[in-house]
């Protein structure tokens, strides 16, 4: 009756959304590599990985102010680390009161790299649902199994927290009502009056988890989970012919980026050259 | 305290127009003070919606209708929220989601300590003592026990308790009867019909099971795609069987047998309980015995 | 030999108290069998027996030839009988139908065309094939029950045994569920019904009454309906068309003792 949904993912047929989330998480890696990579005091290489992320949302179909909002949960963190700079950056010299044109630069590269990694981290998750996500994670973990890392009951666990998340929002929400008909006030009082009005729900949802983590055991081996020492896998995923456009273009990306560099390192060699 | 509604209207998810669901399309009803109500329709016909308005654990949206609860007028932002919650006490379906303190005394008692927070200790056990006891329970023998070791029937005792302690005039129940076997749910209904003679004014219920509410309900209203088809005595409701079937309900057994008898050209005109039905029967075949 | 052989069998899960005490039954192909008793009687023991998540304490259970008391068996007997519980939310592992049905094949190691294939059957068996890509979560009850008895009928087993599966579904679901019984019984799967709903009882080929551990009545849902007294000592009720047709009898109408259906009353009815 109620939708409830968790996570950012934002449904919708496009060249982004069909990626395979395998590659959709290595690109977006390799984008935070070149985010990375971009030195100091050179704009440029920012402007090229924010070029990147626009065309991804253009092609996504994701509204660009959904890609945005992401950076709402951080503006804190940013704030932070920027007045950090900003005020405490002694080095370069003083442009006003306290503040020095390095720390000014400073300040402006750190905003600039997080909120380009936040809008290629939600980009990922606004394109692909946490069930392809776990499935990707569980892909590119795939060859940990030659090191007896258990890649299976890794993703078995991933995909039963995924399951059980909704329901367990549902049962909260029930529970909340009931000890509200019987009273409970969740919203006044001090901080440590609120956390103690929690408890009447903690305690019956954790009971409840308990109790559901035994039936699904249960429930488990009656499927007869461990039946057999050989675990095929029906879900298969295939790559196609957008994920090696994708590969592409970020690969595209980090070369310029690197090239960028480079070009600057010899033009400021070639200054210094100049100078002396 | 009566209920009254007037053209109730409730939209889930209104913000986002792609995920919106009304359900609550126009809702108007008075559950007069005394009334054993029964709520009734198939899932997502909105009478959990609705129910859940009457003590504003859903709160009436803007434009959406009149709510009054005794003087409480609902759709008004300072609705005394606490204080309507002590008379319109609220039982879920599942006893696990209301239980959580150390024993049963001081579960049955958190009622009390939030609605009237002053209340001196002896007045809260003796109180508590006298909620146990009208739902069945023994107060020296449970008291300090925890509620997680209690069978399911008493569990559930513990919960009606925990919410009756508060003196409500309204009760209202929210599928209180499922998972029940047939022995526990005929006890937790007596419960509840004791209650109603001796102790809350009005009870609310919500439920699929119709031979219940044609056996217990005084009235009752049929909810379907959240609305109100019908409203009146279970006799009434259960005679329209067009009605019932449109609703995707079944008839209680005594209706449907009435309903057949009736097609054969026999009077058997009844109340719907099983007394009513098999009194009709004995009256229409001429078969004697004591009336029950 | 029967399909299932229950050879007196006993469970305790501490000394002082036993679940179950020598109780023995059998089940053939295609047949339906009710278990029916108060809280505290056994039954859902019994059902958890009847697939190895407990080992009888004494006694043996013999599934198409597999024996409980064979250490290496339990897996064999598992794949032939399974098992559906209360809550269909705690038996779904995955956040897409088709995924969670795919659990037990994978389980087996069965190769990837056949669990396609596996997927396909078990799903129409319960009629849910236009849910396939769906996810559970916006089912009804009654819907993720079904998908929760295709996870199991992907398995092929020879037995499904029901622990109370439709107790938490509104009367819609237990129709829907009703009807895949019906439908699983035709095409030879037996099933095992632990329920507290009489008028499921009614509808099996067999009755099992349980009280306190032991059979204490068993037959044919019309005998069993039948013995009133007996019933009510065991703290169970009739069939509403039963309590209906023994008030009436009561009274001094001449209505049969076996009435167990809303029928079996109008039948009766008509011959006042």
């Amino acid at each position: 009756m109620k939708d409830i949904s968790f996570g950012s993912y934002f449904p919708a047929e496009s060249f982004v959304h069909k990626m395979d989330a395998r590659v959709k998480i290595l690109v977006a890696i390799a984008y935070m590599v070149a985010v990375f990579l971009v030195s100091a005091f050179h704009f440029l290489g920012f402007a090229a990985c924010l070029l990147f992320v626009i065309i991804a949302t253009a092609i996504s179909k994701v509204p660009f102010m959904r890609v945005l909002s992401g950076i709402k949960t951080i503006i804190f963190f940013v704030t932070f680390s920027a007045v950090l700079q900003l005020f405490f950056n002694k080095q370069g010299t003083v442009v006003w009161w306290v503040i020095t044109d390095v720390g000014l630069i400073n300040a402006g590269f750190i905003v600039a790299r997080i909120v380009l990694i936040v809008l290629g981290a939600s980009l990922l998750t606004l394109t692909t649902s946490p069930v392809e996500l776990a499935d990707g994670i569980e892909g590119l973990l795939y060859p940990l199994k030659w090191i007896k890392f258990p890649v299976h009951e890794f993703a078995l666990i991933m995909s039963i927290a995924l399951r059980f998340i909704p329901t367990l929002i549902e049962e909260t929400d029930r529970i909340i009502k009931a000890q509200k008909a019987r009273g409970a006030d969740f919203e006044s009082g001090n901080v440590f009056k609120r956390a103690k009005a929690l408890i009447p729900v903690l305690i019956p949802l954790l009971i409840g988890s308990f109790r559901r983590a035994d039936e699904l055991a249960d429930a488990m081996d009656s499927r007869c989970y461990a039946c057999s020492k050989t675990r095929t896998r029906y879900k298969k995923m295939k790559l196609s012919f957008r994920d090696l456009f994708g590969v592409l273009f970020v690969a595209g990306l980090i070369v310029g980026i690197v090239f960028l560099n480079k070009f600057y390192l010899l033009q400021g060699l070639a200054q210094i050259a100049g100078a002396l | 305290m009566e209920v009254v509604a007037k053209n109730l209207t409730f939209t889930y998810s209104a913000k986002t127009k792609s995920l919106a669901f009304k359900a609550l399309n126009g809702v108007s009803v008075r559950i007069a003070e005394g009334e054993f109500f029964g709520i009734i329709g198939k899932t997502g016909s909105g009478k959990s919606t609705f129910v859940q308005h009457i003590n504003g654990l859903i709160k009436v949206q803007k434009g959406g209708g009149a709510l009054f609860v005794g003087n409480h007028d609902l759709a008004d932002k300072k609705c005394d929220y606490k204080s309507l919650r002590a008379k319109v006490g609220m039982m879920f379906q599942y006893p696990e989601h209301q239980l959580f303190a150390e024993t049963v005394e001081s579960d049955v008692a958190f009622a009390i300590k939030n609605f009237a927070p002053n209340t001196p200790t002896e007045e809260i056990n003796a109180r508590v003592k006298y909620a146990m006891e009208l739902v069945g329970l023994d107060y020296n023998a449970l008291k300090d026990k925890s509620p997680f070791d209690l069978s399911g029937g008493q569990k559930r005792r513990v919960a009606i308790a925990g919410v009756i302690v508060a003196k409500p005039e309204i009760l209202v129940l929210d599928e209180p009867a499922a998972g029940l076997d047939p022995k526990g749910k005929r006890e937790f209904l007596e419960l509840l019909n004791k209650l109603h003679k001796d102790f809350v004014k009005t009870i609310i219920i919500v439920s699929h099971d119709m031979n219940l509410v044609s056996e217990y309900c005084t009235g009752a209203a049929v909810f379907s795609d959240g609305k109100i088809l019908a409203v009146g005595a279970p006799k009434e409701i259960f005679s329209d069987k067009d009605l019932i079937e449109k609703s995707g309900l079944d008839l209680p057994l005594t209706a449907y047998l009435t309903a057949k008898l009736r097609e054969k050209g026999v009077n058997a005109d009844n109340d719907c309980t099983v007394d009513g039905f098999v009194d009709s029967v004995c009256r229409a075949f001429n078969i004697g015995g004591k009336e029950l | 030999m029967a399909l299932l052989e229950v050879k007196n069998v006993s469970y305790s899960y501490d000394k002082a108290t036993r679940a179950l005490k020598g109780v023995t039954f059998n089940v053939e192909e295609g047949e339906f069998v009710a278990v029916i008793g108060h809280n505290g009687s056994g039954k859902s023991t019994l059902a958890k027996l009847l697939n190895g998540i407990y080992k009888p304490s004494a006694g043996e259970i013999i599934v198409d030839g597999f024996s409980s008391a064979d250490k290496n068996s339990v897996f064999e007997i598992r794949k032939r009988v399974g098992m559906v519980f209360q809550n269909p939310d705690n038996q779904l592992v995955a956040s897409i139908v088709e995924d969670d049905i795919a659990f037990g094949p994978e389980n087996l190691g069965i190769p990837r065309e056949e669990i396609g294939k596996r997927i396909d059957f078990a799903l129409k068996a319960v009629g849910m094939e236009e849910f396939r890509k769906s996810s559970p979560t916006h089912l009804s009850g009654g819907q993720k029950q079904r998908i929760a008895i295709a996870g199991v009928l992907a398995l092929k087993p020879k037995i499904l045994v029901l622990d109370e599966s439709t107790a938490m579904l509104d009367p819609q679901g237990r129709k829907e569920i009703a009807e895949v019984v019906e439908t699983l019984r035709k095409s030879g799967v037996a099933v095992i019904a632990v329920t507290h709903y009489m008028d499921e009882a009614v509808k099996a080929d067999k009755v099992l009454v349980l009280d306190r551990g032991v059979i204490a009545l068993s037959g044919a849902p019309k005998q069993v309906f039948s013995q009133k007294t007996a019933l009510d000592k065991l703290g169970l009720e009739l069939p509403l068309s039963g309590i209906i047709a023994d008030k009436l009898r009561a009274r001094g109408a001449n209505i049969p003792d076996d009435i167990i259906s809303e029928e079996d009353l109008l039948g009766a009815l008509w011959k006042l």
